[in-house]
């Protein structure tokens, strides 16, 4: 196992809450399922991060950083709050002021994230300003499924789907970060991948504590066992 | 008894400390009446070191602390968490 997924099993996994009557699902989850993947994920980021930094150019951070703003920004945000919206009937959406003010978070949380891939773009003198991303095909495509990845479209199966997405691809998320702060020296490449270190792991924490506070019978622990195996197979094809 | 308390040069905010605590019924840590409606800890609510369920799910490194000594106690070190995953379910 590689240090770097042994230290945040150690730092973030293992840690429980006394009592917690999910933990021995999340114990089963985590070694039958999560760290096989977690393993070939951080393998992953490592073995691209490797080769960008071999290739003896800077080009490999242009394309890191359209890839997170494609990813993880505007665009992303529409398909967000769309499936935010439709989760609740058209003419009921105007009594929520939570919906509202859902919206108008997820706006400024996607934004923020697509300004430290802009401002890494714009450090490098790649482009002038952020406007110049809307001509740009390859800041707004992405191939993730737009389906229970961070891209998702549609509203979760069952509420605590969303704690298996958390705990299995945030851990992820968190792994590639630590993947970059350990190979890059850069500072904006640094910047942009440090900056959401305590944000993706704070993701990653929702879902490990409602799986320890809610996976607590067979009927709450199918639908996280369902989104792992689904995760794993778009994992297993897409590497 | 060593007590807890946040360490706001640390904490994100992100209230993970405050839904665990709540859920357990102990509500310890709670918003604190001020312009910043940062978030605290009650030493007289707080149970620590018995309950240690703040630690084990605050993401941000070293926002709660021992409030005697100043020792961070995120993420818990093992003599603070006794309720490590693999250890607990044996």
């Amino acid at each position: 196992m590689h240090l770097l997924l042994e230290q945040f099993l150690e730092k973030w996994v293992w840690p429980t809450a006394p009592g917690a009557r999910g933990a021995p699902f999340r114990l089963r989850i985590t070694e039958e399922k999560c760290l096989k993947g977690w393993e070939i994920a951080l393998q992953s980021s490592l073995t691209e991060i490797e080769k960008g930094l071999a290739s003896g150019s800077d080009d490999w951070q242009r394309r890191v950083a359209l890839g997170g703003y494609a990813g993880e920004g505007v665009q992303m945000s529409i398909k967000q709050m769309s499936a935010q919206l439709l989760s609740v009937d058209l003419t009921e959406q105007e009594k929520y002021i939570d919906l509202q003010r859902m919206r108008a978070r997820q706006v400024w949380d996607e934004c923020k994230h697509s300004k430290l891939h802009a401002e890494v773009l714009m450090a490098k003198g790649w482009i002038k300003d952020e406007r110049e991303l809307v001509q740009n095909a390859a800041a707004h495509t992405q191939p993730l499924p737009a389906y229970f990845g961070l891209s998702m479209m549609f509203p979760h199966i069952h509420p605590l789907a969303r704690a298996a997405q958390h705990y299995f691809i945030e851990a992820i998320a968190c792994l590639g970060i630590a993947a970059y702060v350990h190979l890059v020296d850069d500072p904006m490449v640094r910047h942009e991948h440090l900056s959401q270190r305590d944000e993706e792991l704070m993701h990653f924490m929702e879902g490990k504590y409602k799986i320890d506070t809610y996976c607590t019978t067979l009927e709450n622990q199918q639908p996280v066992e369902d989104t792992l195996n689904f995760l794993l197979h778009r994992l297993r094809v897409s590497l | 008894m060593p007590t807890l308390r946040i360490n706001h040069e640390r904490c994100t905010e992100c209230r993970m400390c405050y839904v665990a605590c709540r859920e357990l019924n102990l509500n310890a840590v709670y918003v604190a009446l001020e312009p910043l409606h940062r978030l605290e800890i009650d030493p007289h609510k707080c149970t620590y070191p018995v309950c240690t369920v703040c630690l084990a799910y605050c993401p941000a490194e070293g926002s709660i602390v021992e409030a005697e000594s100043g020792r961070w106690v995120v993420p818990p070190p093992a003599d603070v968490h006794r309720w490590w995953l693999k250890q607990a379910i044996g």
